[in-house]
Order: C-alpha cells, then sequence, then structure tokens
C-alpha cells in the first residue's frame, strides 16, 4: 500500500487551531464580565419596566428637537451602542443630536397583556411627552428599529402631530412581503394556541428562529473565526459583545406577540390600513411628516420587500429611501454605517430639527 | 393519526375510566365509612388525572410523528447537500490552500439547501403541526397541574391569569387618570 503523506501545511494548520482553542480561556474575557453600555445616560423616566434613557451630550448641542429612538421588542438596546466604534448612538450624540431612547425591559408573566395599545399609547406616548416637556417643545424626531420601527410608525399614525420626523430602520411593515424564513414560519404557527397556552413567547423559542436564519455561517464559521482571530483583541472584544447582545432577549408579551403574527404576518393588516390599535384605526395616510426609510438589501431577519412599502403608503411629501448593501445588524452597528449610513441620517436630522 | 392506532387507545381509555367509576360508586359508601373527610378528594383528583394521561398519550403519538417527520426533514436536506458538496469539491485542489475554498463550498451549499428547506411550506406546516401537538402536550400538563393545586387550595393558572389580566386593567386606568390630573392641573 502506498504510504499517504499528510500535508505539513495542513497539519502545521490544524496545530494552531488547536492551540487557539486551548489558549481561548487565558486571552477572552468572560462574556458575562463584559458591560454593553459604552455611552453614558441617565433614567429619566420609568414606567413599569420600561425605561426612558437620556444620553449625555458629548458635544454641545446642534438641533433643538430631540431624537427618541424605539428600540425593537427582540433582544436588547444594547446593539446600538454596542463599542464605541460602532455605536449608533455616540454618533448622534457627537453630531450634537440630543438622544433617547427607550429600553422595554423585561416583560415577566405579569405583563402577558401588554399588546399594541400599551406599546404605542402608553409607554411611548408617555415617552414622548416626558421628552417634549423636557425639551420644551412640540414635537420630536422619532427612529423605530426593526419591530421598534413597526411601533414608531403606528405612533406616528396615531399621534401625528408630536413627530417631527420620522426615521425607519428595517421595519417590519408588510408581512405578505416579507421573504425570511421566520415569515413562513410565523404563517403556519397556531397563533391564539401559542399564546393561550404558553403566554409570554420565551426566549427560546426566539433562539430557535434565529438559528434557522443562516444556520452554517452563524452557527459554525462564525465560531471558527473566532477561534482563529482569537489574538486579535478588537475582533474578539466584538465579537464577544455581539454574542452576549444575542443571547439576552427578553420575552415578548404574549398580546402584543399574538397581535404581531396575526396582525402583520399572517393578516398583513397594517400595510391595507385594517389594524386597529387601542380601538383606532390605523392609517399609514396619516404619516405627513418628513420621513426617511433606511433598509438592508442583505437583510435576512426583515426582507427590504417587508420594510420598502411604508416608503409608498404614507402622505409625506418630504420623504427619503435609502438601500445599504450590508444586513439587519450591520446597518446599525458596523464600521460601514458610521461611514456611510449614520452621517447621511444625521444631515438629515439636522436639515430637520 | 391513524385509525387502527386511535382505536385501540380508545379502547383502554373507555374500559379504565368505566372500571374507574363503577369501582369508585361501588365502593363509595363502604368506604365513605372509613373515610375522614377531604382527603375523599383524591379518588376524584387520581380520576381527573388518569383522564388526562389516557388523552396525553394521543397527543404524544402525533408529537412523536410530527417529530419523526421534522428531524427526516433536516436529516434529507443534509444528505442531498452532502452529495453537491462531493461533486462539487472534485474540482477543487486537495491541498491546504484550498481549505478554505472547500470550507466555502460547503458551507455556501449547506446554507442554500437549509435556507430552501426552512422557507418552503412543507417544513413550515409540519413545524406549525409540530409546536401545536408540544401544546397541546403542554395543556395536558397544566391541567393535571391544576388538579393537583387546587387540592392543595392554591391558585390554578387561569385564577392567576385573572388577577393578571385584573392588574393590567387596573394599571392602564391609574395611568389615564393620572394623565387626566395632569391635564387639568396642569402639572
Amino acid at each position: 500500500m502506498e504510504n499517504e503523506i499528510i500535508d505539513p501545511k495542513l497539519m502545521e494548520e490544524f496545530l494552531s487551531f488547536t492551540k487557539n482553542v486551548t489558549e481561548a480561556p487565558n486571552l477572552v474575557p468572560v462574556p458575562d464580565e463584559i458591560t454593553l453600555e459604552s455611552t453614558p445616560f441617565d433614567v429619566v423616566y420609568e414606567q413599569d419596566k420600561m425605561r426612558l434613557l437620556h444620553y449625555r451630550p458629548l458635544v454641545e448641542k446642534q438641533t433643538k428637537t430631540p431624537f427618541l429612538i424605539s428600540y425593537a421588542i427582540i433582544n436588547r438596546f444594547h446593539i446600538l451602542d454596542i463599542q464605541q466604534k460602532k455605536s449608533w448612538v455616540r454618533k448622534l450624540i457627537e453630531s450634537g443630536i440630543d438622544v433617547y431612547m427607550i429600553d422595554w425591559g423585561t416583560p415577566s408573566n405579569i405583563d402577558k397583556y401588554l399588546d399594541f395599545d400599551d406599546y404605542v399609547n402608553l409607554y411611548m406616548d408617555n415617552c414622548v411627552d416626558f421628552v417634549r416637556k423636557e425639551a420644551q417643545v412640540d414635537n420630536i424626531s422619532v427612529q423605530g428599529y426593526c419591530t421598534g420601527g413597526t411601533i414608531a410608525t403606528i405612533y406616528s399614525t396615531l399621534h401625528p402631530k408630536k413627530v417631527r420626523n420620522l426615521v425607519v430602520t428595517a421595519p417590519v411593515i408588510d408581512g405578505w412581503k416579507d421573504t425570511t424564513v421566520v415569515s413562513n414560519m410565523a404563517k403556519h404557527m397556531k397563533i391564539d394556541m401559542l399564546v393561550d397556552t404558553i403566554g409570554n413567547m420565551p426566549p427560546e423559542f426566539m433562539y430557535y428562529c434565529f438559528s434557522i436564519l443562516k444556520p452554517f455561517e452563524q452557527g459554525l464559521e462564525k465560531y471558527y473565526k473566532f477561534f482563529k482571530n482569537i489574538h486579535d483583541k478588537e475582533f474578539v472584544d466584538n465579537f464577544l459583545r455581539i454574542e452576549k447582545w444575542l443571547s439576552d432577549t427578553p420575552p415578548i408579551p404574549g398580546e402584543l406577540f399574538r397581535q404581531w403574527m396575526r396582525d402583520i404576518y399572517q393578516e398583513n393588516l397594517l400595510i391595507q390600513n385594517k389594524m386597529y390599535v387601542g380601538g383606532k384605526q390605523i392609517n399609514l395616510k396619516n404619516i405627513t411628516m418628513p420621513i426617511f426609510v433606511q433598509v438592508a438589501v442583505g437583510d435576512h431577519l426583515v426582507s427590504p420587500e417587508c420594510s420598502m412599502p411604508i416608503y409608498y403608503a404614507v402622505s409625506s411629501e418630504d420623504k427619503t429611501m435609502r438601500v445599504y448593501p450590508i444586513g439587519h445588524v450591520g446597518m446599525i452597528a458596523s464600521s460601514f454605517s458610521q461611514k456611510q449610513i449614520l452621517p447621511e441620517l444625521c444631515q438629515w436630522i439636522k436639515e430637520r430639527s | 393519526m391513524s385509525q387502527d392506532v386511535k382505536l385501540p387507545l380508545d379502547y383502554f381509555k373507555h374500559t379504565s375510566l368505566f372500571w374507574t367509576d363503577l369501582l369508585h360508586l361501588m365502593s363509595g359508601k363502604p368506604i365513605a365509612l372509613t373515610s375522614v373527610g377531604p382527603s375523599r378528594n383524591w379518588a376524584n383528583d387520581a380520576k381527573k388525572v388518569i383522564t388526562e394521561l389516557i388523552d396525553a398519550n394521543d397527543d404524544l403519538i402525533d408529537f412523536n410523528q410530527r417529530l419523526i417527520e421534522y428531524y427526516k426533514q433536516l436529516s434529507e436536506t443534509w444528505i442531498e447537500s452532502q452529495k453537491k458538496v462531493n461533486v462539487k469539491i472534485t474540482t477543487i485542489p486537495q491541498d491546504v490552500e484550498s481549505l478554505e475554498a472547500y470550507k466555502r463550498v460547503w458551507i455556501d451549499i449547506f446554507e442554500n439547501d437549509f435556507t430552501q428547506l426552512f422557507d418552503s411550506e412543507k417544513f413550515g406546516e409540519n413545524y406549525g403541526k409540530l409546536v401545536s401537538a408540544e401544546l397541546e402536550l403542554s395543556r395536558h400538563w397544566e391541567s393535571i397541574t391544576n388538579v393537583i393545586l387546587q387540592s392543595m387550595k392554591l391558585p390554578t393558572r387561569k385564577e392567576i391569569d385573572e388577577v393578571y389580566k385584573e392588574l393590567h386593567e387596573l394599571r392602564k386606568r391609574i395611568t389615564k387618570l393620572e394623565k387626566n390630573d395632569e391635564k387639568i392641573n396642569g402639572k
């Protein structure tokens, strides 16, 4: 039998990778010890488990109109301030914008009856009123990211006079046009049975949904790269921060989840102006303020086709839409967003504030 | 569930409940002589628990069928993807420099095939039914737990839910009243 010799380079590669895996615990911090909040803020208002954060200014304010961010109901707000070099919030503050952010908190069983009406007409409206009062202005700029974009959109239809500018970043709007696997699962779910039986949507279910989005890229390749780059401090720090953020998903209140799945993904009522929140019909035509729609081509959580219809559905005369060659998270926490997306957004806000 | 499996289960359920009920009725009066009160409820509770367990059996079969289908879909896709990789890698040189290229091919093919699966009607349908079957099992477990909670004079989930709902309404009402108060008093 012919002797097969293993390529020495292959052996070297294998040994180097094994060495990295062995050394990893000595080189990287425990994820639990990493603090995700990098820009200082004050909690200025609280209601139940919701908190309103006000970021401390880093430069002199250049706009009179405050900017309120409605973060998504999946995962937590830290991704918008994940690290200094990639912080969405910090960039806005450094541009002289007065930034507030809603942290929806971590709902428990007692919060299972919270629905769209509570999130829009209670929590968000109280935050907006608080900010208006603090800044002594009639209306403010509002940004919503992902599912937070949907909440911000609905809020703007119901309280248009309080919103001066609306920015929606990858919002969930047209459920039937969504081409992601999340939408496929949502369509086949017996949503009433699910919510009636388990109440709040548990994080474990969310993790399952994430796991089927890009199972091999995210489940294998990502960790391979982590160990391969274990000596690169910046890479490791960024990796652990994102991992920690991904693993911190609060439950979604049952009633909110029910309405979300049924009205947006299954019956697609929002884009048809047939959805009801707090007994009032949501009409996207009520949005007349300037609107900036941000969409990512590589978004595998909220497909561009799902977000873009809002641009055409509103009555605003001053409307802008940008489609960026990046993914769902990259749009808000990447070098690309710092160089391309945020400068454009800051300029847009300043011109209208 | 197919009829040939369901029938013996129904027969088993009917027979066991028949004897449980009959024995309960037959032995009720003489046993009452020796019983000392509330503990006699255990007989009724035991019957409820048994009924739930028998019903759960039906749903467990359905759950297992869905679960088998779920893993079947995953494994079939895996095998097909691996076949495609095997064909493709013959075009890649077998040296260390091509290791990255091989990995890329493997990930791209698997990612593409599995995304197609997760996006398909057959996967969505089976997964929806799998979750529903799991929820049915949870409901049986909840019913059994409720029997135990009631026997211990503790509130059931339904009763706790009523409290949560009431609290939710109250919180809403208070916030609205506070807002109205602010408007009236101009705070």
